[in-house]
């Protein structure tokens, strides 16, 4: 389903990925934990291309784009086979809900005009925004702008939902009401890499949890293996500390 | 009695320099909508760095911040029908153009579209890089091409923020306009100055033109406000 092939990325000299290799099923939700700097934002944003990767070959849906020679068409490619949920939201500011919503169906899809508003609602409805179609971005509290977000990224109905710390930037108790629907989607059968500090929601949400430092993976394996039996040190050393700061 | 003023006059001037106002906005207005192109092209330019022609906007910019509009206008005035001449001797290029019947207007337009587009160049770079880059990213993540990004997204979104800017631009460059009768077009001012010479009575025609000018500043300033209202509506707290 997705392939990720000996990914690396530099800046300038700085070796951020150090050849990450990821396989991910359809269906399968990965979760992607390690301490800040560890590359792993970095990695979920080589995906789409948000970041150029330096190396290596990323495949989704059968398309497979060996980087270095990707073309503008094979990245177009990538971006609309996954739907991409940002730490700040990043809502398009001068559209209404309903607008943000539709503006990938309309513009990229090119679907018409009726057909996409009624798609859009749907999708809005499953967020449990149908109520605030007409609201601007700064209107909204920061969990529904991202349960927006997260209507953005499904309504083109890609292949794959990468969520980049989808709640890091949340009040607390707006956390929940996002994590509920990020749940709802998985249940769906999405196929979903998440990159989060939300610990125990990896856990709950998971089929497998990948562990990276220092641009490598320290470790993978299903969350119970991952919390409960912990084969490398480091992982261990990380999930106590921070299961302890939860 | 020494009058300081002669009030008739001024008054009776008013309806000749009124009359000549469709030249003043028309060269306002229309310099305005080609400097947007201008600067637009420009901005984008310099913000994707492209190769020869970012020095090319660099020079441009610098010349016309770096010249009097006076001479910008003079340039443009005796610099462009020499050089279309030049080319249709030597070239034979632009044959169907008439050097002679090209109207003052014409060239008012170009110098001030020119000099304004220039000056929109860096407003607008500015305004376009002060957009968010999680709105660039966004757009890109679900597959926009770079045009209905900048369509679509960038550009409603720049505009909210370089409205006040391209605002006292813009009444500048109405105020400017004044300028345009040295190369003989016949705006609010050059009929002023016809009035004054002929009845002898600067003073009036330049009090009168003035106040044309400071009420159609203010008349601006006023829509100006609004149209920032309604680019920026999305920042406050009212749905459409």
């Amino acid at each position: 389903m997705i392939k990720l092939e000996n990914i690396h990325k530099y800046y300038d000299s700085h070796h951020v990925l150090k050849g990450i290799n990821i396989g991910v099923d359809k269906g399968e939700v990965v979760s992607i934990l390690g301490p800040s700097g560890s590359g792993k934002s970095t990695l979920l944003r080589c995906i789409n291309f948000l970041e150029q990767p330096t190396s290596g070959i990323v495949e989704i849906g059968g398309k497979r784009v060996n980087v270095e020679s990707a073309s503008k068409s094979d990245v177009f490619a990538l971006r609309t086979s996954t739907g991409m949920v940002f730490q700040q939201y990043n809502l398009f500011k001068n559209l209404t809900v309903l607008q943000n919503v539709m503006i990938g169906l309309t513009s990229v899809k090119q679907l018409k005009k009726d057909e996409a508003k009624k798609r859009s609602l749907e999708i809005l409805e499953r967020v449990g925004l149908s109520d605030k179609l007409s609201h601007y971005p700064a209107q909204l509290s920061g969990g529904q702008q991202q349960r927006v977000g997260i209507a953005r990224a499904l309504a083109l109905n890609p292949e794959v939902l990468l969520f980049d710390e989808p709640t890091s930037s949340l009040d607390p108790e707006l956390v929940d009401e996002v994590l509920a629907t990020i749940r709802a989607v998985a249940d769906t059968g999405k196929t979903m890499f998440i990159v989060t500090h939300e610990l125990n929601f990896a856990r709950e949400i998971s089929d497998r949890i990948i562990f990276m430092e220092d641009g490598v993976i320290i470790e993978e394996g299903t969350p119970e293996q991952l919390f409960t039996d912990p084969k490398m040190e480091r992982t261990k050393q990380f999930l106590s500390k921070a299961t302890r700061n939860n | 009695m020494e009058n300081l003023l002669d009030i008739n006059f001024l008054i009776e001037s008013f309806p000749a320099i009124v009359s000549r106002l469709p030249i003043t906005i028309g060269i306002a207005v229309g310099s305005l909508v080609l400097s947007l192109f201008i600067g637009v092209f420009t901005a984008l330019i310099k913000i994707y760095k492209v190769p020869v022609l970012s020095v090319v906007t660099s020079i441009y910019v610098s010349f016309i911040r770096g010249t009097p509009l006076l001479v910008q206008i003079y340039l443009v005035f005796y610099g462009i029908p020499k050089i279309i001449y030049y080319l249709q001797i030597e070239y034979g290029w632009l044959q169907s153009a008439d050097v002679n019947s090209i109207a003052p207007e014409v060239y008012a337009l170009l110098a001030f579209s020119i000099n304004l587009g220039a000056y929109l160049s860096e407003t607008i770079r500015s305004a376009i890089e002060s957009v968010d880059r999680g709105q660039f990213e966004a757009a890109k993540a679900i597959g926009m091409k770079p045009t209905q990004m900048m369509l679509q997204i960038i550009f409603p979104q720049a505009l909210a923020v370089a409205i006040p800017n391209l605002g006292n631009m813009f009444i500048s460059t109405i105020k400017d306009t004044s300028l345009v009768f040295i190369i003989g077009v016949v705006d609010i001012m050059g009929q002023a100055k016809i009035l004054g010479s002929r009845g002898l009575a600067f003073f009036e025609v330049y009090i009168a033109v003035s106040i044309v000018y400071w009420i159609l500043c203010i008349a601006v300033e006023r829509l100006l406000v609004k149209l920032e209202k309604r680019a920026r509506r999305y920042e406050r707290g009212i749905a459409s």
